[in-house]
């Protein structure tokens, strides 16, 4: 049985990719690996459950979503526009990271992640998150549910969550806009 | 379908005119409160696992065991399961046996009437022995002291006394049969499946009034967004199910024809996952008939063949990697959705609803599992929507592609 091809075209990390001819059915995660060389995603259960694979899917509203790209076809994504794990930190001319993200910086500080395998998906909902509070601000003493909420799915099996809560509490009660009912 | 408040009210006043008032006596006369024996006790907890009384006597997430507290959301107004342990001020400690048996007899207890949400419709056909054993058993429960909550209901069907005129009209004294047979097994599970599991009672159809339709039994009713559908012999063979399906699915779960999920879910778990094997075999037995029907082979389906491409696309987008390339399903992640029982089902409704909202991780006995399915009302359009269903039911299910984006819509 031959596996049919067909092209796919998309944006990544704010760059047009494609058309490629991509084998129908074949698994985002599997595309971002092979097709274009950006590792950083994880596939872990490779059936939904883990979100080690979780990227982000930018709505044409300007929202942001999580989308598991381990269950998600990559052609999916035809026209659609995707940030995976590569797109927070700013680089230089050469591609080289010259500042992380405030998430990705307190995990850092943090210690939040041993062996990283769980952090692409931690950064990308982290983020997600940040992004649906400056649209929608919580109250003060909704955030620690809202976080909860937020990354309750991800699954990590070193670290025992503390820090990356402690983490991503920190740059939400740090960034102006997210939280309503005055500062931390 | 909320209300016809008045024609309740003029049904019911006609009935009364009618019929005289009053409860009928209860025929059976008192007997001497004789002490439980350690027998009757496990039976009646076998009994109460078969009519599945936690079901509704037992709140979710840490309730204490039969106090109460299951909202039941009816057309009418919103009811709660009731404490049943022994408890003297709030559950059932001052009632007899006699009592106990008129309560799921009639329908009337010491204090007041029954809204047959509580199932005496069904529960009326135990026998006066089962129904001793089971106050036995709820009598050998710990006493929980915890207060029942109010009934939410709508006027008028918040006065409970129009339930004897209901009661006239649509108390019977027993159900009617979906299938044949005169087997032992076939006999048991009558009884297993009409007076203790009380089937009729999601799966056969309501009326206005929420009355059974007793001409139409056990072709399948609505329970709020999901469909109980059609266990009648014919019913289950078209959708491919066979008695050993069947006992299977009443043992675990999950069966090759599909998982349980809604309100069956808790109906495994609770109830019919503990019942022997001789019991589940009656019971696949009597929802078959003696003479079982062939399971119905899967058939070939013409559609249009853009529409299907569309629709294959979108399953190999969204539904593929857990459902399988080929819709094969994965053991404990996924059922297969080739010859899925909801798939078949003439009715899309519990398919789409599936699709729309997801369905929860579910835990089976026997360590299996099915894993999340995420809900894709936010990610697919009515159209995209109604495209992935006909696709499924063409493909998989033997079904004519002919749901339509505003039937999709109209379930949002």
């Amino acid at each position: 049985m031959s596996i049919a091809n067909k092209p796919l075209s998309l944006t990544i990390n704010g760059k047009a990719v494609g058309p490629l001819l991509v084998p129908e059915g074949l698994m985002m995660i599997d595309f971002l690996h092979e097709y274009v060389a950006l590792t950083g995603s994880r596939l872990g259960c490779g059936q939904g459950v883990c979100r080690a694979c979780v990227a982000i899917l930018d709505n044409p509203d300007g929202t942001s979503e999580e989308i598991r790209t381990c269950i998600t076809g990559a052609h999916f994504f035809q026209g659609k526009k995707i940030r995976t794990v590569e797109a927070h930190a700013k680089r230089n001319d050469k591609g080289e990271v010259v500042e992380l993200s405030p998430i990705q910086q307190a995990f850092l500080e943090h210690y939040s992640f041993q062996c990283g395998y769980c952090t692409p998906g931690f950064v990308n909902a982290a983020t997600v998150l940040v992004e649906k509070l400056k649209r929608q601000p919580v109250d003060k003493d909704k955030v620690e549910e809202t976080i909860t909420d937020a990354l309750n799915d991800h699954i990590c099996r070193c670290t025992g969550y503390v820090r990356y809560y402690e983490a991503v509490k920190e740059v939400v009660m740090n960034t102006p806009g997210l939280v309503k009912g005055g500062k931390a | 379908m909320i209300a016809k408040p008045f024609r309740f009210v003029l049904i019911g006043l006609a009935a009364a005119t009618l019929a005289g008032c009053g409860v009928q006596a209860d025929s059976t006369g008192s007997k001497a409160a004789t002490p439980a024996s350690a027998e009757q006790v496990a039976r009646g907890k076998y009994l109460a696992r078969a009519a599945d009384c936690a079901a509704c006597h037992t709140a979710e997430e840490g309730g204490a065991p039969f106090a109460g507290g299951v909202a039941l959301e009816t057309p009418f107004g919103k009811l709660y399961g009731t404490n049943i342990t022994p408890d003297k001020d709030h559950g059932i400690g001052d009632w007899s046996a006699d009592d106990f048996y008129k309560a799921l007899h009639e329908g009337v207890t010491p204090n007041k009437r029954l809204y047959p949400a509580m199932p005496y419709t069904s529960y009326r056909s135990l026998s006066r022995e089962d129904t001793d054993a089971l106050y036995a058993y709820l009598m050998s429960l710990k006493p929980a002291k915890v207060p029942n909550k109010e009934d939410e209901l709508h006027f008028p069907f918040n006065l409970r006394f129009g339930v004897m005129f209901w009661n006239m009209l649509f108390l019977k004294d027993s159900l009617p049969d979906a299938s044949t047979g005169q087997s032992v097994n076939w006999q048991r599970g009558r009884y297993l499946a009409g007076a203790l599991g009380h089937c009729a009672e999601c799966h056969t159809p309501r009326g206005q009034l929420g009355q059974l339709n007793l001409d139409k039994p056990l072709t399948g009713g609505v329970l709020g967004r999901i469909g109980a559908p059609d266990i009648t012999p014919m019913g289950l063979a078209a959708r491919g199910w066979t008695a050993q399906g069947l006992e299977t699915f009443f043992a675990t779960g999950i069966a090759p024809q599909g998982s349980a999920y809604g309100e069956m879910y808790p109906v495994i778990h609770l109830s019919s996952q503990h019942l022997s094997k001789t019991d589940l075999t009656a019971m696949a037995s009597y929802l078959m008939g003696d003479k079982l029907p062939a399971p119905a082979p899967l058939k070939s389906v013409s559609a249009d063949a853009a529409e299907l491409t569309a629709g294959r696309q979108l399953y190999t987008a969204v539904c593929a990697g857990c459902h399988g390339r080929e819709g094969e399903g994965k053991p404990n992640v996924t059922v297969a959705m080739h010859g899925n029982s909801t798939v078949r089902n003439a009715d899309p409704r519990n398919l789409i609803v599936a699709t729309l909202d997801g369905i929860k991780e579910q835990r089976f006995p026997n360590n299996g599992a099915m894993q999340e399915m995420p809900g894709f009302a936010s990610k697919l359009s009515d159209k995209e929507m109604a495209q992935l269903a006909n696709f499924l039911r063409a493909s998989w299910g033997g079904q004519p592609a002919d749901v339509t984006a505003d039937a999709v819509k109209a379930l949002r």
